[in-house]
């Protein structure tokens, strides 16, 4: 097989699914997604802040890079959320239960996923990065719009892949949507 | 047409649904309330050095806080005396001047304004010495807490806080070298009034096992109905707690391991939170260091949540609408791989990702939308739970009293009545409110 022809064959097998795990987390069906996690796996969500712009660094790409607004799990500021396993666990576990009051009635959501990039192959982990919108309307409250970027560390599992990490980051000047406690 | 007298009843165990949605309340609140208390504006730990500075809130009115040339603490109104437009636009940072984009005027970090670009161009000379940012009339710190007032003539902070220092203290003096804030705050909108963020942390234990049972195990909340304590030290402020009988090992005993991180963080953040312990009785004394603290609540709108260490405050945006922030605290000479644990005590549980905080936010949104219907105004809401309960306690200052009693959201709201009606005619006029009086 062409180096090409293997390529096409990834990224449609990685396109394919981010599909599946859409359809399923959109369907409510969170304990098959759960199965689609690694136990090792690191969720996290940095938090986003409006940084002084260092003159020293005008006209360079730098001064404005996102980078520099992100306060991630590896430094000493304040990430939104840093999870593993067992916190995803209690997400997904409180969703069926019936006095999980942000839940009930449960919200409506449809996401799209797009721009699927794969960064990087080695043997079999993939580095991928995709971007998604999530239309959220929740019952007795409104409708929001969740926009944001997901950095995944993927390990090829059978024909199928398990989510080892991800890094979400969310588009955002104010939040004003009702929880970032989402799984996106 | 409402009358103050009418939003509390006097012995305050009715709360009318105009005093969380009338937004003439709401005006009124911002003289009597937010005019004439001690506002939290950050830590001491944001603003290490010469020329850093954080954002901070007093009601609607954006302040910078920064650390000056000269060292010494200075809070302005971020809005520029010519044009009035903020002059400082990041969340934090470092530097030297706040130049407004508009036409360049630049200030100081202190706020004095060092330069007017256009001056050269004309013959009258402005008096620069007159024409600074607005400073905070009164700033004052206490345990690196930094508040601010509106209110030139208010009480000293220590007095204001009162016995409040006793039980903040019981945290606090547990650390050698004090806390930290965790990075910039979580701020996030909530469709909600100001009011109940506020009065969910200053008492409002009884929720828990309740609103939040989908999450918090029935152990949890049978210590609370076994050893738990609501004490007032002062109407407006509150704190809850459990006071574990002696004896009580450390795991369940030792401040922080009750969080995500604690639990799932290894044996390192065990026993530095351990050690903490073991020196605690020595640093707070016998009863504090007993003391497994819940919620707490400084009048009029700063909380503190111990069980996950985040300080909140709730900006109202308005009478629906809270713009809220939280910090994660941390132990200051904690190495960093501790901290990186103990910080997710919070965030796993509270900020805007949080799996108890959603739940939380989600009654307050529906509580506003309960508060501002018509035809029920007939209908106050009932605060009467426990009436009478609170007595003084042998140990401990202020009224104590079962978690179930509502007497510290009481006396929050006779303080609050008081505030309102304390707003003079000249304001309420001025506020074009006199309909309301």
């Amino acid at each position: 097989m062409s180096a090409q022809l293997k390529r096409i064959e990834q990224q449609f097998a990685i396109e394919q699914f981010y599909y599946r795990e859409a359809r399923m987390l959109d369907n409510r069906q969170y304990q098959q997604w759960f199965a689609l996690v690694t136990e090792s796996i690191s969720y996290v969500m940095p938090s986003r802040v409006n940084k002084l712009v260092d003159n020293r660094l005008r006209g360079k790409e730098e001064m404005i890079s996102i980078d520099k607004e992100l306060e991630r799990s590896d430094d000493m500021g304040s990430p939104i959320r840093e999870e593993g396993y067992a916190h995803l666990f209690v997400r997904v576990d409180r969703a069926y239960k019936a006095n999980s009051w942000a839940e009930n009635p449960p919200a409506r959501t449809r996401r799209i996923v797009g721009n699927v990039e794969i960064l990087s192959v080695e043997e079999n982990t993939y580095r991928v990065t995709s971007n998604f919108h999530l239309f959220f309307a929740r019952p007795g409250s409104d409708n929001f719009i969740y926009s944001g970027q997901r950095n995944d560390r993927l390990i090829v599992d059978g024909d199928s892949f398990k989510i080892d990490a991800r890094e979400v980051i969310m588009d955002y000047a104010n939040i004003d949507v009702p929880t970032l406690g989402l799984l996106f | 047409m409402i009358k103050i007298s009418d939003l509390v009843s006097d012995d305050a165990a009715y709360i009318s649904r105009r005093a969380w949605s009338d937004p003439a309340v709401y005006q009124l609140e911002k003289h009597g309330v937010f005019g004439k208390a001690w506002l939290f504006l950050g830590h001491e730990t944001q603003i290490k050095h010469p020329g850093d500075f954080v954002q901070a809130y007093m009601c609607e009115t954006p302040i910078i806080l920064a650390r000056g040339e000269d060292n010494k603490i200075y809070a302005n109104i971020n809005s520029c005396s010519h044009r009035g437009l903020p002059v400082c636009r990041a969340d934090h940072g470092n530097t030297k001047r706040f130049v407004c984009p508009y036409h360049n005027w630049s200030y100081k970090v202190d706020g004095s304004l060092v330069a007017i670009p256009q001056e050269k161009m004309v013959s009258q000379k402005p008096d620069k010495n007159t024409l600074g940012l607005k400073p905070v009339p009164r700033v004052e710190s206490w345990q690196g807490m930094i508040f601010g007032s509106f209110d030139e003539s208010i009480e000293p902070l220590d007095s204001y806080l009162g016995d409040m220092r006793f039980y903040l203290d019981a945290f606090f003096d547990r650390f050698e070298n004090g806390i930290e804030f965790a990075g910039a705050p979580h701020r996030w909108t909530i469709n909600a009034n100001w009011k109940l963020p506020m009065e969910n942390q200053l008492g409002d234990v009884n929720h828990g096992p309740f609103l939040h049972s989908a999450v918090i195990p029935a152990e949890a909340n049978q210590e609370i109905f076994d050893v738990g304590l609501s004490a007032v030290p002062h109407p407006g402020h509150g704190a809850t707690f459990r006071l574990m009988p002696e004896g009580t090992p450390n795991e369940n005993m030792a401040w922080g391991m009750e969080g995500m991180g604690a639990i799932l963080g290894g044996s390192e953040v065990k026993e530095y939170l351990f050690e903490i312990q073991a020196k605690a009785k020595e640093r707070v004394g016998d009863i504090r260091a007993r003391m497994k603290g819940l919620t707490y609540g400084v009048y009029p709108n700063l909380s503190f949540l111990w069980s996950n260490t985040s300080f909140k405050v709730s900006h109202p945006r308005g009478p629906g609408k809270v713009e809220y922030w939280s910090w994660s605290a941390i132990p200051a000479d904690a190495p960093d791989s501790v901290k990186k644990i103990l910080r997710t005590n919070y965030s796993s549980f509270f900020g805007p990702g949080g799996i108890l905080e959603q739940e939380d936010s989600e009654a307050w949104m529906q509580q506003f939308i309960g508060s501002n219907i018509d035809f029920a105004d007939d209908k106050p809401y009932y605060y009467g739970l426990g009436m009478g309960d609170e007595k003084p306690h042998p140990e401990l200052p202020g009224m104590v009293s079962s978690t179930a009693n509502e007497y510290y959201a009481r006396a929050f709201f006779k303080r609050w009545r008081e505030a309102l009606e304390s707003v003079s005619d000249q304001d309420a006029n001025r506020i074009a409110l006199a309909e309301v009086r």
